[in-house]
């Protein structure tokens, strides 16, 4: 039986277009998967924040949500390690509030390098709390019990 | 895990409402009407969800209110969209077979299974996300997860220049209202946040461009989307720069299709997502006054709802916080005349165009390879002398950022130019694809009088 049929086809031209365009994406999928998954495998965590919840976790238990802390550091100002120091101790912290300078009744000291961490705070008027290791140091205020 | 709900629920209310009130059940395909349903519902969801968070919760601090709303809400939405269940229309006339349909939608598929695969590993690698994860946004969002008042030091002057406290709190008060809902600090809530808004960007741009232009346009603007290297890139990071790109392109394709009230809403909530929103919402209404001035009154009164919180956020919650324009403008005269800051931000534009690139493979590739077979429409050019007008103006309000600002130049380039492309690239390839005839078009249809196939081999059978 004859029957009436719409054919529908596309000038070549412009399949092999789309062919090449889909062709292209996919190139590019392949090309982005092997780029990012190299970086992420060979940078993981470069600020080492997972490592700062650890380092911090004494500080955390001891001292209150509420508080607003001072933060005092070696780290030369300005610099990256001092941005990172301070923003990754903000994040871990939260919601206790960091304030650089030694004004507050807790006061964070957060190094780079062994020191006299007692007398680092004395110098500030400030009493080592507790030495938490890694160069974390809670401090607190003289006049504080 | 269980903070995943939370992100679903959004979703879910999302979908209902712009299922029921953005008047897309009529566009054909169907598929993409549905398309953009979950699209433009997961960025919607989660904007309005966030915002609802913000102003009960952590603002009047009442979380059963925020709850029962939310709630009330999702039931009211759900019922509505079952009363008004969409009658979905056959195509009043036969629609031309579209170009290699099936080997389209199947590339798109993989593709997202690659890139889903390459974001797995970064989550794995990086939970915390890249830097401004967690110095900004989900910093921000665990002060306002936060009990006892302390959800408002996400806007603190303490918290210093680094941390942007004067930042509007979309992203972040949508991840804080998840942790506070779950009551846990879950890394899966900020991933799957980026994670959905990529996908609702991927599905308002393959089902915008199918409903403006066609089956084989929308998938391929699908396809070329999902494969650009510098977007995926910034998925896992968890910055506010996908969902930013996420309203901006849901702001045109809405107002493409003639829906000015939903484009207004997404405008907004660009505003509410980062100070560059802020540009667009104004630059959307400017443009929209010049080239769709019959919509404007409807873009202005979609708008209105989420523009007044970011701006009561900025002028009276976070007036202490000095934003990136106010601190710079002191000294600007000298900057603006200085030459050579035109010169290296102009390279730098063109140099980071040059980055969206992975390896040799450049995100242009296939839009200028799609140009080169298919030529541009005519017809539309009013549309893509909007989307461009509006478009043009956000990157030159970009570059005079740069010229101003008072931070050095270099740094300031290196630390955020590429993740600006990235804000405008998915309204880029929106507009391209616009532009380009659709493959349909050029199809060339004979009517053949065949053998039916049944009784084809009903004669051989009998030979």
């Amino acid at each position: 039986m004859a029957v009436e049929r719409e054919q529908v086809r596309y000038p070549a031209r412009i399949v092999a277009g789309i062919a090449a365009a889909i062709a292209l994406c996919l190139w590019g999928a392949f090309e982005s998967y092997g780029v990012e998954s190299d970086y992420q495998r060979q940078s993981p965590d470069p600020y080492q924040i997972r490592a700062q919840f650890v380092r911090l976790g004494p500080v955390v238990s001891a001292v209150p949500e509420d508080a607003v802390m001072g933060y005092v550091t070696d780290a030369e100002s300005g610099s990256v390690t001092d941005s990172a120091l301070l923003a990754s101790a903000e994040y871990v912290l939260a919601p206790r509030l960091l304030a650089r300078g030694a004004e507050h009744d807790w006061v964070l000291g957060n190094f780079t390098r062994p020191a006299d961490f007692a007398a680092f705070g004395k110098s500030r008027g400030l009493r080592l709390q507790q030495d938490c290791g890694n160069g974390v140091v809670l401090y607190r205020k003289e006049a504080q019990p | 895990m269980t903070g995943l709900i939370w992100v679903l629920e959004a979703v879910l209310l999302g979908c209902l409402l712009v299922y029921r009130w953005a008047g897309l059940g009529r566009l054909q395909p169907a598929w993409a009407a549905w398309l953009l349903v979950f699209g433009a519902g997961a960025a919607g969801g989660v904007g309005l969800t966030s915002c609802v968070f913000f102003i009960f919760e952590v603002l009047l601090g009442s979380h059963a209110v925020a709850l029962v709303l939310e709630i009330a809400l999702l039931v009211w939405s759900g019922y509505e969209a079952f009363r008004h269940r969409w009658q979905i229309d056959k195509p009043a006339a036969a629609v031309r077979a579209p170009v290699a349909l099936p080997w389209i939608a199947g590339a798109l598929l993989v593709t997202l299974v690659i890139a889903t695969a390459a974001m797995a590993i970064a989550w794995d690698q990086n939970p915390q996300g890249n830097w401004d994860a967690w110095a900004i946004w989900n910093l921000r969002a665990k002060f306002l997860a936060s009990p006892g008042g302390l959800a408002q030091r996400a806007w603190s002057p303490l918290l210093g220049r680094i941390t942007h406290a004067e930042y509007p709190l979309l992203v972040s008060g949508f991840v804080g209202r998840a942790w506070a809902g779950s009551n846990s600090l879950s890394r899966a809530i900020p991933e799957a946040t980026s994670y959905v808004f990529f996908l609702g960007l991927l599905a308002m741009v393959t089902g915008g461009i199918t409903a403006l232009r066609g089956p084989t346009l929308g998938l391929l603007a699908g396809l070329a989307l999902a494969t650009a290297p510098a977007l995926l890139r910034e998925v896992p990071a968890q910055y506010a720069d996908v969902p930013l790109a996420a309203y901006i392109t849901g702001a045109l394709v809405f107002a493409l299709l003639d829906r000015p009230v939903s484009a207004g809403a997404f405008a907004a909530l660009a505003a509410w997502t980062k100070d560059e929103g802020l540009l667009f919402l104004i630059l959307f209404l400017a443009g929209t006054s010049i080239f769709r001035w019959r919509d404007l009154r409807a873009a202005i009164l979609g708008a209105a709802p989420v523009g007044v919180l970011a701006a009561v956020f900025k002028v009276l919650l976070s007036r202490g916080n000095g934003s990136l324009l106010t601190t710079s403008l002191p000294g600007a005269e000298h900057r603006i005349v200085d030459a050579s800051r035109y010169g290296t931000t102009l390279a730098a534009f063109g140099r980071e165009f040059m980055a969206l690139a992975s390896g040799w493979y450049h995100p242009i590739l296939p839009l200028a390879m799609l140009a080169i077979v298919l030529h541009f429409e005519r017809e539309r050019r009013r549309d893509v002398a909007f989307c461009g007008t509006v478009l043009g103006a956000l990157l030159l309000g970009y570059f005079g950022i740069y010229i101003l600002t008072v931070n050095d130049i270099n740094w300031q380039i290196q630390t955020s130019l590429s993740r600006l492309l990235v804000q405008v690239w998915p309204a880029v390839v929106l507009v391209g694809f616009i532009s380009l005839r659709a493959p349909e078009a050029a199809a060339i249809t004979t009517r053949a009088a065949q053998l039916d196939v049944r009784c084809k081999a009903r004669h051989k059978f009998a030979k």
